[in-house]
């Protein structure tokens, strides 16, 4: 257990260590101890995945924590990895990324002694076994993803969309208190383990609790209605931070449930349904609200939501296989999720980084202000790409093997003899296959407007892209990507002892069966690249001594050669957002002259949520009103507050006297 | 074995055999004499020993684009068996590769497209995958109904179950049918979706994506549509074909079904005019409310209720 406290360890200290540095070194150092701290988590994360043991610490507090216990089982130890690399990553990449603050109001030293106590809490999150523990470590790693989301704080909707992220999250974290405060009630303990009895017996009140806890943790990892924070807390972040809270971050919230799945016995029915429908509506609301943003940022984030609900359906089948006790479903479903939450960690991190590097070449995120960047930006724009064809879940790259994983997951319910079930694979298959063409359609758009065609503005920043920082952490993103798309054979067995926690019976012939359909698969996919080859290689003998003009774009004898006439991302959006329009609300501003010659004419579209615009704003609405009967206390009057403190005094006094 | 590999050999040949018959039959129905059946054939190969003209505009994406088409629709169509003797590839869940590697193709054949910077192509693309948008989730209804009807996950599998069904599934696949049908002209971009021969750029979808192709390139994507519908119209065939014919009779069966697939295709763009873009999303919505109908009645009998 050593190594893991101190590859915790390590992240803190760098990123305390930074803060005594100078500017130029901070980042350098905070690097160097990502990087140990690699050296530290990486064998012994292995070691648990590939044994299967579990490897535990107990630690004695003073104080209500009293005893607990540290605790990595397999579980534990795949979002150990995801969040070790994902932190190496943002460190790689924040050397170059952040200086462009250097020398700025901005605080360095804040970003990197917040991004080090952010990794630190997080790894602790998936580790803690004792309520109270976790709690701490949990609300520690939402408060310094709150400074470090507010580290341009010097932009007000910037400042908002902190305060707005730090509110969320504490109404996720207030019904967490809640649950662990009724369950640590029920069952006499604080430690994980003593919940289990509660959780197993299949009354109201344990369902409740899972409720309870899955709005919780589903706040942090983004499912509907409580999402609205992520589209505003990403674009705010720095980069290096949005990637890290969209890869890693909300996957804690995931874990939570995975681990409250875990203490719970078989899963009730209606609960495993709620969770596959909750999901699936999370899945579509997240992509078709992504379709309709202008920001790239944005847009990435509520690409987060929709992955986030496509990892709920594989978290949902597997409850419903385990509900039927079909240990293949369940296989399948948690199989997917699991592999899906490593996955889009990797294409959506990698995503970030291009995506921020692009912000700092063209100094904007509005996709309609780009355009041609293939151009310029040649290696980020290839490895978007490879980036946007994995998130899509389209074959060659790792978005399909999980994506696939769910999918027969679900059509495997099909075999099952019952109508609800039957009901709920063909609700969820074709759902899942709506995300998937809606999510093909948002990145063709942002692949298309963004980086291909020719730049709608002038970009001006002599800017490189070559930089090892920059380079290096999204090759090695894409390589993980192509190695799992390709032969998924190769990760499969780091999940069997997972899943030997989810699922009680013997699984051995199941696993086998998936291991030799995936077989089957990376066999397709290697015919498909040869497949591939062979033609580009027609293509290259046919066109050998044949001339290739370079012309310019058909443009049907219209001879006005303009980038601006290109077609732009609102115009590609449109006609599907007019299909969705009851699901998308956008408000559309058009100015224009009612005259014969008209001159000037302006039209603006902004998408609006529909949770924030039904949900949270009338709910704040009430809630200010209410409050308003207490503004009172807080008059602003020196008086006022004067009688408050000798209220105080008075009070303890009569306290003081009252114990003794 | 072998005798599978030749058959896939020669029925991968036939795509624009069947885009011939498809011009013959118009030709007919407007009273013409029409080109040769082979005509198609005859364009392909001039295609590809010409040159080609590239936008500036472009990057390597527009060049990879059609190769990598043709390779998906090739490799979609070793996974749908031919009926009597079964499928080159197919594993449990084969029916979500076919639908994704398919998905790939139109991934960038739209990307492709906006690589032009031409905002006709724009259009196009943007057509093609708000079209799809409501295609997809339909055509995994309707593997889900077959699906539960057969109690298998791969297509080989499912057809093979199919035939030896009881009664209702005359119904079923009648529905179906017309379903996938109707898919036939999406994705074929036939009338009333789309119009193969139209003039007017702004009302295309597929053809307008493909405006600044030429040479060997134009001739993979003319292969590669035309491969995709004969695709969708061996679905057709198999849920018809009885599987216990022999193999010569079996295949005779399907290219009668195929012939009267296409030849159907040709009547229906000699009679009904192409619809406003408006109106196609309502048209392609009869996919899914058709396949739902079905899944409806497979529920209704296999399970006892809806």
């Amino acid at each position: 257990m050593n190594f893991f406290f101190m590859g915790t360890l390590l992240f803190s200290i760098g990123g305390f260590a930074s803060i005594f540095l100078k500017e130029k070194y901070k980042a350098l150092v905070f690097f160097f101890f990502a990087a140990a701290a690699q050296y530290f988590l990486l064998p012994g994360v292995f070691n648990v995945l590939l044994s299967g043991i579990r490897l535990e610490a107990r630690l004695q507090f003073t104080g209500p924590i009293g005893i607990s216990y540290i605790r990595i089982d397999p579980l534990a130890a795949i979002f150990i990895l995801i969040i070790s690399i994902g932190a190496l990553l943002a460190a790689v990449y924040s050397i170059s990324y952040m200086k462009m603050y250097s020398g700025k109001r901005a605080n360095l030293s804040s970003y990197y002694f917040f991004l080090g106590l952010m990794i630190s809490s997080m790894l602790l999150v998936v580790t803690a076994q004792n309520a109270i523990l976790f709690l701490i470590v949990w609300e520690l790693m939402s408060i310094s993803s709150f400074f470090l989301v507010s580290f341009e704080n010097n932009k007000e909707d910037v400042r908002k969309a902190g305060i707005y992220y730090l509110i969320a999250m504490q109404i996720g974290a207030a019904f967490l208190i809640t649950a662990f405060s009724w369950i640590t009630a029920l069952s006499g303990s604080l430690d994980f383990s003593s919940f289990k009895h509660v959780l197993s017996s299949s009354n109201t009140i344990s369902i409740i609790l899972i409720l309870l806890f899955f709005i919780g943790f589903g706040t942090k990892a983004g499912f509907i209605p409580m999402h609205t924070w992520l589209p505003k807390a990403h674009p705010a972040a720095p980069t290096g931070v949005s990637a890290l809270m969209s890869g890693v971050m909300i996957k804690t919230g995931i874990y939570g449930i995975l681990r409250i799945l875990l203490l719970s016995d078989t899963p009730d029915l209606k609960l495993s349904y709620f969770v596959f429908i909750i999901s699936l509506v999370t899945g579509v609301y997240g992509v078709s609200n992504a379709i309709a943003q202008h920001d790239l940022k944005k847009l990435l984030a509520y690409h987060s939501i929709e992955n986030i609900g496509i990892i709920g359906m594989g978290i949902g089948t597997g409850m419903i296989g385990l509900a039927y006790n079909q240990p293949l479903i369940a296989l399948f479903g948690f199989i997917g999720a699991i592999l899906h939450v490593f996955n889009h960690f990797l294409f959506k991190t990698l995503l970030f980084f291009g995506a921020g590097i692009v912000y700092q070449k063209t100094g904007t995120r509005n996709i309609e202000r780009l355009g041609g960047l293939i151009k310029t930006l040649p290696i980020t724009s290839s490895l978007f790409l490879l980036g946007s064809i994995a998130i899509c879940g389209l074959p060659l790259f790792n978005g399909f093997i999980s994506e696939f994983a769910i999918y027969i997951g679900i059509a495997k319910c099909f075999v099952i003899d019952n109508l609800a079930i039957n009901i709920a694979a063909v609700t969820g298959i074709s759902g899942i296959a709506l995300i998937g063409i809606m999510a093909v359609l948002c990145f063709t758009k942002v692949f298309g407007i963004c980086f291909l065609g020719s730049p709608r503005t002038e970009y001006k920043e002599k800017f490189s892209e070559k930089s090892f920082s920059f380079v290096f952490p999204m090759i090695l993103l894409s390589v993980l990507i192509i190695v799992i798309g390709l032969l998924p054979g190769l990760v499969l067995p780091l999940l069997s002892s997972v899943m030997k926690q989810f699922i009680k019976v013997d699984f051995t012939n199941e696993l086998k069966s998936i291991l030799y359909l995936y077989r089957s698969i990376s066999l397709s996919l290697l015919l498909f690249v040869c497949i591939v080859l062979l033609f580009l290689l027609l293509k290259y003998i046919l066109l050998k001594n044949k001339s290739i003009v370079k012309f310019k774009t058909w443009d049907c004898g219209y001879q006005a050669e303009s980038s601006r006439i290109q077609y732009t991302g609102s115009s590609f959006a449109q006609p599907f957002l007019l299909l969705i329009a009851e699901l998308v609300h956008q408000k559309i501003n058009v100015v224009k002259d009612p005259v014969l010659f008209p001159k000037e004419a302006s039209l603006e579209s902004h998408s609006q949520d529909f949770s924030e615009r039904y949900l949270i704003q009338p709910s704040i609405k009430v809630l200010d009103k209410f409050l308003n009967y207490f503004s009172w206390i807080q008059s602003g009057q020196m008086q006022q507050y004067i009688i408050y403190g000798l209220l105080f005094l008075f009070f303890l006094l009569i306290w003081i006297w009252g114990t003794r | 074995m072998l005798i599978k590999i030749i058959l896939y050999g020669v029925l991968a040949l036939s795509p624009l055999l069947f885009t011939g018959i498809i011009n013959k039959v118009k030709a007919i129905w407007a009273g013409r004499r029409g080109a040769p059946v082979l005509q198609p054939y005859f364009d392909f190969f001039k295609l590809l020993r010409k040159g080609e003209v590239i936008s500036k505009t472009t990057s390597f994406v527009f060049q990879i684009t059609p190769s990598i088409n043709i390779s998906a629709v090739l490799f979609a169509f070793l996974i749908v068996p031919i009926p009597c003797i079964g499928s080159l590839i197919n594993f449990n869940g084969d029916f979500v590769l076919f639908a994704y590697i398919l998905g790939l193709s139109r991934f960038m054949t739209v990307i492709a497209a906006l690589d032009t910077g031409s905002s006709f192509e724009g259009m196009g693309a943007s057509r093609e995958v708000t079209f799809a948008s409501i295609v997809e989730p339909s055509f995994f209804i309707i593997i889900g109904t077959l699906s539960l009807l057969t109690n298998q996950l791969s297509f080989n599998a499912i057809f093979t179950m199919l035939n030896t069904s009881v009664g209702y599934t005359m119904l079923v696949k009648l529905l179906l049918l017309t379903s996938l049908f109707i898919m036939l002209l999406t994705e074929g971009s036939r009338v009333p979706v789309d119009d193969p021969n139209t003039h007017l750029e702004l009302t295309m979808i597929h053809e307008v994506m493909i405006l600044d192709y030429s040479g060997p390139d134009l001739a993979f994507i003319l292969y590669s549509s035309a491969l995709k519908m004969l695709l969708i119209s061996l679905i057709i065939g198999n849920l018809f074909v009885p599987v216990y014919l022999s193999l010569l009779l079996g295949l005779l069966y399907l290219s009668l079904i195929l012939f009267i697939v296409f030849y159907a295709v040709g009547i229906v763009e000699s009679i009904i005019a192409r619809s406003r873009i408006s109106h196609i999303p309502q048209f392609i919505f009869l996919i899914t409310a058709l396949s739902i109908i079905a899944f409806a009645v497979v529920a209704f009998f296999l399970r006892g209720g809806i």
